[in-house]
């Protein structure tokens, strides 16, 4: 029983008649997107975040290693996703699904392929030892737009991340630890998200940030991968029924104002947190007694 | 009844809470199960009632029941007499397989088991379809299959009214427990009046609606609620919408009497039903 529960033909039938009234299961309009939430744990570049019902974590984590022997310079990046039955009943643990190839192949594009992150910056001695800088992200709960909510996750993650500090002397690589040192953050180059749509009744209406079922009765989806520039830097239609090439143009601007409004919202929850971390520390360090 | 008893799974139910009707057998509701206890004396009553999982003991004088209202959870274990709404997955000579939670092993609809049904004029169902059944059936041990019902056997009647496939409407998914809640204050609502557990977004719900054409509900235990609003003409589909919506809030934020008052207002509001 590895298949998502299928939708009824009542359930179908009513969410096209609904969209083609314009109006949606839970009372938003077309391109609204569900209240998103973001919380960040006790290390930097742990990242909670709720999008509706569904719910993921994000964990960056750094090591150093020894840099690829085709690119000397560069550092190592990689996003892993992994659906476990945690997060769905209809996913199995250790068996991939289309769904996990689909949003890890998004996820690259979008987030490593358009260097949001500078991976030259990660070099710390040519061709002897770089940081691999590495994202996890674990599906607690799903219900849709799986895709997008990762994405949003990941870059809060890489902007909230330090990572420690690390220096040569005399061809020799030093690590210093948090405490030994101020961990200073990833070099972010631009900051792209994706915005998933899904179209319904021949392309007539088109939703953002589609429920589960919402996804299930869709005819074909639309991902425009875009930063706060409004760079365009990953643009697919998989699979489904074809959309207007001038609904793609229209639909990148409303993708571009999301973005930025998402974008803005991330920055405002990181710069609290991180001016409550700096308060804390500071609280931290000027204390008199000590755990004897 | 003075005060809830709550019951964690394992637990005796206390004989002094039953129905002390003599003449009515017991029944038991979900939750509740029934153990016979190896005792010394043979002669003594044996038999002991156990909670299965952990909830407020609920008993029904007049009708003799008692089970153990649980808690908003997302799993739902097919107890006979539970009405469900289950969907078709396909058929076969026999039976109709149908799905009352995902995710496991499917239960059967016999193809005759639907009112005056015979082999000419059954329901032609498709996969996809729905049905509101019964469950007449739950097997012993691991891998019995779950068996389902659209008729009472001995009138041939859909007892009670409404079981039958479901045409038309829109499904909601809810919680187990504000399903059973759902079932219980409108089972009772004719003596106790409306505001038992707390439930009166339904009866709200009916009282704004009614001049828009009403609107049809039917409630499974699986967590699954079906509502149609076919008689409100042009405003179905917002009306539908809204009494969804009216329902899966009141079940996730677990809103008191007052509070579900305002969200019927507040979402009727909304969806420009009300002005």
């Amino acid at each position: 029983m590895s298949k998502e529960a299928p939708l009824s033909n009542a359930e179908r039938d009513f969410i096209l008649e609904a969209l083609r009234e314009d109006v949606r299961l839970d009372g938003r309009n077309p391109d609204q997107f569900r209240p998103l939430s973001v919380s960040f744990g006790d290390e930097y570049g742990h990242v909670k975040l709720q999008l509706g019902k569904t719910s993921l974590v994000v964990r960056i984590s750094a090591e150093v290693t020894k840099p690829r022997d085709d690119r000397p310079f560069d550092g190592l990046f990689q996003i892993n996703l992994e659906l476990s039955a945690m997060g769905s009943p209809a996913w199995e643990n250790g068996r991939s699904n289309d769904l996990e190839a689909y949003v890890t192949h998004v996820l690259d594009s979008v987030v490593r392929r358009s260097n949001a992150l500078d991976t030259e910056s990660l070099c710390i001695l040519k061709g002897v030892s770089c940081w691999s800088i590495r994202a996890d992200v674990h599906v607690l709960d799903y219900d849709g737009n799986l895709t997008d909510a990762a994405c949003v996750a990941i870059m809060t993650g890489l902007q909230h991340f330090r990572r420690p500090d690390a220096v040569v002397r005399d061809g020799q690589v030093i690590v210093y630890g948090v405490e030994e040192r101020v961990p200073v953050a990833l070099n972010i180059t631009h900051k792209p998200l994706s915005i998933t749509f899904n179209s319904y009744n021949d392309g007539k209406s088109i939703i953002l940030d589609a429920t589960r079922k919402e996804e299930q009765a869709s005819e074909g989806e639309l991902v425009i991968g875009i930063n706060n520039g409004g760079d365009v830097c990953f643009l697919s239609k998989f699979s489904g029924a074809p959309v207007d090439a001038m609904e793609m143009v229209t639909k990148s601007t409303v993708a571009l104002e999301k973005v930025k409004e998402i974008n803005a919202q991330m920055e405002k929850a990181m710069q609290t947190d991180l001016a409550k971390r700096a308060k804390q520390g500071m609280a931290d360090l000027s204390r008199a007694e000590n755990d004897r | 009844m003075s005060t809830p008893l709550i019951l964690l799974p394992g637990d005796e139910v206390p004989s002094n809470h039953l129905p002390s009707t003599k003449n009515n057998p017991l029944k038991l509701g979900s939750g509740v199960r029934l153990l016979s206890q190896p005792s010394a004396k043979p002669a003594a009553s044996n038999h002991v009632l156990t909670a299965t999982q952990a909830g407020i003991l609920t008993t029904d004088a007049k009708r003799n029941t008692v089970s153990l209202q649980s808690f908003s959870n997302r799993r739902y274990i097919p107890t006979t007499n539970d009405l469900v709404i289950a969907q078709v997955h396909h058929s076969s000579i026999d039976y109709f397989h149908c799905i009352v939670t995902p995710h496991t092993a499917q239960a059967l609809l016999g193809q005759l088991s639907f009112e005056g049904a015979t082999k000419k004029t059954r329901p032609m169902l498709k996969g996809g379809d729905l049905v509101y059944a019964r469950v007449s059936s739950v097997g012993v041990g691991a891998g019995a299959e779950v068996e389902i019902t659209c008729v009472n056997p001995a009138t041939g009647k859909a007892e009670p009214g409404g079981l039958g496939p479901l045409t038309g409407g829109m499904v909601f998914d809810i919680s187990t427990g504000f399903s059973a809640r759902l079932i219980r204050a409108s089972s009772s609502s004719a003596d106790h009046g409306d505001a038992i557990d707390g439930l009166v977004v339904l009866a709200e719900l009916g009282k704004k609606l009614e001049s828009l054409g009403g609107f049809e509900i039917a409630v499974g235990r699986n967590g699954k609620v079906w509502i149609d609003c076919s008689a409100a003409g042009e405003n179905a589909v917002k009306s539908t919408i809204a009494v969804g919506r009216c329902l899966q809030t009141t079940d996730d934020k677990n809103l008191n009497t007052m509070d579900q008052k305002k969200l019927v207002t507040r979402v009727l509001r909304e969806m420009k039903l009300i002005s």
